[in-house]
């Protein structure tokens, strides 16, 4: 396996088993990733695709079924390899009886740091992340999206080489948001890798260099966006002037006097426009409308479900 | 070390900002100075009786703070999801269960101290100053607790506090019954019960080995061989129990 990736793996397989008869069921399929250093890497997919699984192997709060990762090219298996990592896991949970600074120095005394140093990186962190002022208050009375915030400071202590982040954006305030992918973004400035998971993918597109599309723990597509939705489009949206002719394709999204927003798919352009032309309808505007991330999503989403009918149809 | 050090240390904290803590010592404290209204209701010897009694108080007191503190101490952690954020660091699980072992022993010695502070005052009022006989039966009961203790966090990394409770409440008992499982195997019949209670006596731990209080209760000093052959016996015994807990724990899954 190659040294250099900030993260690689290689058939990452989990099955769990569960119930009285340990029956069993696949978590996560063969998964190959290579995450590069220095980038910022989205993991996206449905609920119960997979995500979490595989970070918490990375993690090493799991342990694979079969194959391999590494991390900073070291087995993900040695907890050395976390050294120069952080990690904030998915609606994370702290000390409640201690205050950020007590917190912050409990973590950074696990990777052996103290006295002036461990200080400093303190200070700098409660200002980053913006708990300065409540650096000798109780976690207890945190807000949701203080202790998200310190979630972060503690997945920061280490200064790690690669930062990794479980839905740092789950059930946050459009403010905390804003406040999390500046910071993510702050880390890809400074170097750092980068790799999370996120259901918002608005913030994804904004962030990532790359993505990877997991669905029901199979890898559906690895690249940048625009490699994965590149110049593909969802729909066409045609405004004109007049009226619609008998079995004109598309759907009406809006009317506002004689005019009418038709949406059509990319490949109903050209016959409709000859028809609306023919009918004597002005063509105001023809926009095409590009794929997003979460369409592309959908797409998969919608695509493993087909397999899975297929596979249940021929079972049965 | 250090590391471990800092979980310890973390554990110490947690366990005395605990207000649960403060009501078991509270229950203790309360349990070892009603044994002075002992002298006045009993017949005959009443200075040892109060002694034997207020030193079976610490006993109990500190069995059961061992008991309702290890059951949780992992689970905790897991219930909570806080393991997430350390087992993610660079910590071998086995540091990580020390930690919160030696973090728990570290309060269960303060605690034992306290109430062997609060003994002897009581004592030294009542009945003037007991002498120091007493120090090794308090050592042995926090050698006889370490083992406890170990066993509650055996039981508490792989099920729930109330299985774990359980668990440890039928080790305690029966580490306190071995000698008389032993003599009722040695007495029985039948093949099969004296053959299960050799593999009970052999397997679970006799809790008796650390109790000198009878002796130390009349002022008379405990043999160094029994504390040496108990300590022997106990840090061994602890270890191995810890050493399965660490195994257990390292195959977990956090899910």
């Amino acid at each position: 396996m190659s040294g250099t990736r900030a993260i690689q793996t290689r058939g990452l397989r989990k099955v769990y088993r569960s119930g009285f008869f340990r029956i069993p069921y696949v978590g996560l399929e063969g998964l190959d990733l290579d995450v590069e250093p220095g980038e910022s890497f989205g993991f996206i997919g449905p609920n119960g695709a997979g995500k979490t699984t595989a970070i918490k192997i990375l993690m090493g709060l799991q342990s694979a079924t079969a194959g391999e990762a590494s991390i900073l090219g070291q087995d993900h298996r040695d907890p050395e390899c976390r050294r120069k990592v952080g990690f904030l896991p998915e609606r994370p949970y702290f000390y409640q009886y201690l205050t950020a600074n007590e917190f912050l120095r409990f973590y950074g005394s696990l990777f052996d740091l103290r006295g002036d140093e461990l200080t400093r990186r303190i200070g700098v962190l409660l200002e980053r992340v913006g708990l300065a002022r409540f650096a000798d208050v109780k976690l207890g009375s945190y807000s949701k999206g203080m202790l998200q915030r310190a979630g972060v400071a503690q997945a920061l202590i280490n200064e790690p080489d690669l930062v990794v982040m479980d839905e740092p954006m789950s059930g946050l305030d459009p403010m905390g948001r804003a406040l999390i992918r500046d910071l993510i973004l702050e880390e890809r400035e400074r170097g750092r890798t980068v790799f999370f998971s996120s259901h918002i993918l608005a913030d994804v597109e904004v962030i990532c260099d790359r993505i990877a599309i997991v669905v029901k723990g199979e890898l559906r597509g690895c690249g940048t966006i625009d490699e994965l939705v590149g110049d593909r489009v969802r729909h066409v949206d045609i405004t004109l002037v007049g009226t619609l002719p008998e079995g004109c394709p598309g759907t009406v999204v809006r009317t506002d006097g004689d005019l009418v927003l038709l949406r059509v798919g990319p490949d109903e352009v050209d016959p409709t426009l000859d028809q609306l032309r023919a009918a004597g309808a002005r063509i105001r505007s023809v926009d095409r409308v590009r794929m997003h991330l979460e369409d592309l999503m959908l797409e998969e989403a919608e695509r493993a479900e087909k397999v899975d009918s297929k596979r249940m149809g021929v079972l049965a | 070390m250090m590391r471990m050090y800092a979980i310890a240390a973390n554990t110490f904290r947690e366990t005395m900002r605990d207000r649960i803590l403060f009501s078991l010592f509270f229950f203790a404290a309360l349990l070892l100075l009603t044994s002075a209204a002992m002298e006045e209701i009993t017949i005959g010897d009443s200075r040892h009786v109060v002694r034997s009694v207020a030193l079976g108080a610490i006993r109990v007191s500190g069995s059961v703070i061992a008991l309702f503190l290890g059951v949780g101490l992992v689970y905790k952690e897991l219930e909570k999801k806080t393991i997430y954020t350390i087992a993610s660091k660079p910590i071998p699980r086995w540091v990580f269960v020390l930690g919160k072992y030696f973090g728990l022993m570290a309060v269960i010695a303060v605690l034992t101290g306290l109430m062997l502070v609060l003994y002897m005052g009581m004592v030294t009022v009542q009945q003037g100053f007991p002498g120091f006989t007493v120090l090794p039966a308090m050592y042995l009961l926090i050698v006889e607790l370490a083992l406890l203790t170990a066993w509650a966090i055996l039981f508490s990394t792989y099920s729930s506090p109330t299985v774990a409770s359980l668990f440890s409440i039928a080790v305690f008992v029966i580490g306190h019954l071995a000698d008389d499982i032993w003599i009722f195997g040695s007495q029985a019949e039948s093949v099969a019960v004296q053959e299960l209670s050799r593999v009970v006596y052999w397997v679970l731990p006799n809790f008796e080995v650390f109790n000198v209080f009878d002796t130390a209760v009349h002022g008379i000093p405990t043999e160094p061989d029994r504390i040496l052959w108990a300590s022997l016996y106990g840090l061994g015994y602890t270890a191995a129990v810890l050493a399965v807990a660490c195994v257990v724990f390292e195959r977990r899954d956090f899910k």
